[in-house]
């Protein structure tokens, strides 16, 4: 299976059906097939703290969900992550389209998404980077488990070596 | 109307709908009040109560979700108007206790006591049901009215502040846990 359906079967073996995102054009991929999906209930939102609220408030009356954004909205989690998630033990799947590596031409996407595994280190958080199909089930259906097991949210980072960044053919 | 009257009004009148308290002195007389199962302490998530209440509201179709947010928040993610409308959960009952400053920081006013109108906010993002209220009558109608009908709701509520009680010893890990249990679905 393609990149795209392995992550849209992934959450659905694992009951995620609440999907809350910044849309981006990688990202959008996957968003657009779930779209048309009526396994899941789609929340674009306006900010992807905003995004991470939602998700935090579905995990608290009992649902699972996953947050999809790029790496340049990553910054706005900061506050969701250290005040909600961390201290109550809020798990999401989070799913981090990445810019700024092999491919990028904004140098405006760099600095952002270099910085991203610091900020997860800093938190205490952990995530992989995604960067081969022929892996990516396994390691998404381990993150998965991961997340709910530790109840922390666990960053899934979608390398452009897997989805062929912002310019590849959709 | 004072803010610990207008939540003490919500109380005796929600029954067992869950609620989700903003940070700082809602969260604080909230607590002091009732300490309900059903009530989820924010202590902090600033601009993120109205957010956390739409998932709750979209984790639970089949109950009525009372959101107790503050003007200083909801200044912090007024997009956050617009997702719930666009989402148009029935069962969401927004309440914005607008005391006009960031009163956990020292009384600093906000934009709502100068020139903002959260009320007319709301109706702008295309929340269908919205009610600006200033008396403690006024309130109990809206609320009652919001937890009869469809929504989504969001109350405006004109409000002054009062001395907070202590602070309440909370585990915010239990309280997550203790809230989840009310609910049906599975605990994972």
């Amino acid at each position: 299976m393609a990149w795209v359906e392995q992550i849209i079967q992934g959450l659905k073996d694992a009951g995620v059906d609440l999907i809350a995102y910044v849309p981006d054009g990688v990202t959008w991929r996957v968003l657009r097939e779930m779209e048309q999906d009526p396994f899941f209930h789609m929340i674009p939102t306006t900010r992807e703290e905003e995004a991470i609220g939602i998700i935090s408030g579905a995990y608290a009356a009992g649902r699972r969900g996953a947050v999809f954004m790029q790496s340049s909205g990553f910054g706005n989690t900061i506050n969701a992550l250290a005040t909600l998630n961390i201290p109550y033990r809020i798990p999401f799947v989070l799913f981090v389209g990445m810019r700024g590596g092999p491919g990028e031409f904004n140098l405006a996407q760099v600095p952002g998404a270099r910085a991203i595994p610091g900020i997860l280190d800093a938190l205490g958080l952990q995530y992989f980077h995604l960067t081969r199909e022929d892996e990516l089930d396994r390691t998404l259906s381990g993150v998965i488990a991961l997340t709910y097991a530790g109840r922390l949210p666990v960053a899934n980072l979608l390398s452009t070596l897997l989805t062929g960044g912002r310019d590849a053919p959709r | 109307m004072l803010r610990v009257d207008a939540i003490k009004a919500v109380l005796e009148r929600v029954g067992d709908a869950p609620i989700v308290s903003n940070l700082g002195g809602t969260t604080f007389h909230l607590h002091n009040l009732q300490d309900r199962d059903a009530n989820l302490y924010m202590w902090g998530a600033m601009g993120l109560t109205s957010s956390v209440g739409l998932g709750i509201a979209l984790a639970a179709p089949d109950r009525k979700v009372v959101v107790m947010d503050g003007d200083g928040s909801l200044l912090m993610n007024l997009g956050s108007l617009g997702t719930i409308a666009r989402q148009s959960p029935a069962n969401l009952v927004h309440i914005v206790w607008d005391n006009h400053q960031w009163a956990g920081t020292g009384g600093q006013p906000t934009h709502t006591a100068v020139v903002t109108d959260l009320a007319a906010v709301a109706r702008g993002a295309g929340i269908p049901k919205v009610a600006a209220v200033s008396t403690l009558e006024g309130l109990e109608e809206a609320f009652d009215q919001a937890m009869r009908e469809d929504g989504p709701w969001c109350i405006v509520a004109d409000v002054e502040g009062s001395d907070n009680p202590d602070r309440p010893d909370v585990s915010i890990e239990e309280n997550l846990q203790r809230f989840r249990r009310t609910f049906d679905r599975p605990a994972s």
